[in-house]
């Protein structure tokens, strides 16, 4: 039984792991895309420039962690409840924590992009309501809050009701809660406006399982030889499927928006926004090395019940993917030129 | 690893569904004046046209005019003709670089904010905007209802309504298994 008990011990400095890096890749980010103040016009405070990309940086964890522990039971599998249910458990009631930090982060993310458009005033309830009311990314984020609380009801209902919830149907509901915002991002230029969007799409949900997953594993399952050695061979799978979801896609829409006015090379090297473009390639690459290291060398032992350093290779992985999330966040507001 | 697969076909179709309307970050293609352009006479309008429409509203989208020695010139209020931007502008004084800072608000609901400048040749006869510039007020008179309140004052009530949030989700009983 000793098992189940250390099933319990969970490991939420992981999360922090996560949290961290993309602080760090979104303050890199930003850095590196710093545009000078304009002649002539009030800036917006320095609350909202630094705040709203962070902001943003925490949606994402936020919405990450929520479909990772989401995706938890569909890997552990139904096969042996007794026992995963103590796991599981916690990992319904910190799905539903994640989704509320989701939800209001998003909320706080409206205020702050109405204070952007607007520089110079404060906000009141009106402003931002006229924000949703004209501006396409205001609606948006209204949505992304709306399917978050969504999400953080049905959590809350897990947590009553077990596995009556369908796992699946929380799933759905996290992942359909990634789509408003790449819609408004500048996802596309008009030669190839809907395969981008579609392509970001993708994207954006293949790079959410995959990391959100991981997450979920490391934090839950580290210890627990038994449900590790089910779980992490279904989620190599999911990762692999990920892995070239966001590899193709993602050099997909860097080729479009970065050769929309210029020449590719000459954007790559010369703009913040080629030079995040690459950092994320960086990013990709030290991904596929650290996963194949995971299915390689360290699955096998995993399947076996043997103790294997997953831990500190996952941290890794999972670090990694926060810089690269931070990335994320200043690429979809920087401007291409 | 099929309910899975469920999972993220329905949730590929939900993209499809929602992937009607997409923007991408405006663009400055031309202006009225050029760029370091040379202009003769003080222009009375400034025109600055984007590669896509402009979102609409009031002080969403603003214009400002610097002279020489950082002195503001006042500007009308920037009018949106889907992707054109104008504003009027009074008659600039000394000769020297006028730059044209700009802030709009793109089609994906981005700000996209940039310069232009001129050099004027022959001096025009007006005189510089007092301090406040008229962006400021521009912006301010639309949405000033009840004052608004300031950012941090925002970010506490969400943080409030978070605390409150995780004391039910974690003290909630669970499922009696």
């Amino acid at each position: 039984m000793k098992q189940a008990r250390t099933a319990a011990s969970t490991r939420f400095h992981l999360v922090a792991v996560l949290m961290v890096a993309a602080l760090v890749g979104t303050l890199a980010g930003l850095a590196v895309t710093a545009a000078e103040p304009v002649a002539g016009l009030v800036e917006p405070d320095a609350a909202v420039r630094y705040g709203l990309p962070v902001v943003r940086g925490l949606i994402d964890v936020a919405a990450v962690v929520t479909v990772g522990l989401c995706l938890l039971p569909i890997l552990v599998g139904y096969d042996r409840p007794a026992r995963a249910e103590p796991v599981l458990a916690g990992s319904r009631r910190f799905a539903a924590v994640s989704a509320l930090v989701w939800a209001v982060c998003a909320l706080v993310a409206l205020v702050l992009q109405t204070a952007e458009v607007r520089p110079g005033v404060g906000v009141s309830a009106a402003a931002v309501g006229a924000y949703v009311g004209e501006v396409a990314a205001g609606k948006a984020m209204l949505f992304v809050a709306g399917l978050a609380l969504v999400s953080f009801g049905l959590g809350l209902a897990a947590v009553r009701l077990g596995d009556r919830v369908p796992a699946e149907l929380r799933t759905a509901v996290a992942l359909f809660a990634l789509l408003p915002l790449p819609v408004t991002g500048h996802a596309t230029n008009f030669r190839w406006q809907d395969f981008t969007m579609v392509s970001l799409e993708l994207h954006v949900l293949g790079a959410a399982a995959w990391t959100g997953g991981l997450a979920a594993i490391v934090v839950l399952l580290a210890t627990n030889r038994t449900l590790l050695a089910t779980a992490l061979p279904r989620f190599s799978r999911l990762a692999t499927v990920c892995l070239g979801v966001v590899a193709v896609t993602g050099v997909f829409n860097g080729l479009v928006e970065l050769t929309a006015t210029r020449s590719l090379f000459d954007v790559l090297f010369s703009t913040g926004y080629g030079v995040l473009v690459l950092c994320k390639l960086g990013c990709l690459g030290a991904l596929a090395a650290l996963g194949a290291n995971i299915r390689w060398r360290l699955l096998p032992a995993i399947v076996g019940h043997r103790r294997t350093a997953l831990l500190s290779w996952a941290t890794a992985e999972l670090a990694v993917m926060g810089l690269a999330i931070g990335f994320a966040v200043v690429l979809s507001r920087a401007p291409v030129a | 690893m099929r309910r899975l697969a469920v999972a993220f076909v329905v949730a590929c179709l939900a993209v499809v569904g929602l992937a009607t309307p997409a923007f991408a970050h405006n663009q400055l293609i031309a202006s009225n004046p050029e760029n370091e352009a040379t202009v003769a006479q003080s222009p009375s309008v400034v025109e600055l046209t984007f590669d896509q429409p402009v979102q609409k509203g009031e002080g969403l989208n603003s214009i400002a005019v610097t002279g020489p020695d950082d002195t503001t010139w006042s500007t009308g209020p920037a009018e949106v003709a889907s992707n054109v931007v104008t504003a009027t502008l009074d008659d600039l004084g000394p000769t020297g670089e006028y730059t044209i800072g700009y802030r709009i608000l793109s089609a994906d609901g981005h700000p996209v904010s940039g310069e232009v400048t001129f050099t004027l040749t022959t001096a025009g006869n007006g005189t510089p905007a007092p301090e406040e510039a008229e962006t400021t007020d521009q912006s301010a008179g639309s949405s000033d209802d009840g004052g608004g309140l300031p950012i941090w004052v925002w970010i506490l009530g969400a943080v409030v309504v978070l605390g409150a949030g995780l004391t039910v989700a974690l003290r909630m009983g669970g499922k009696q298994s």
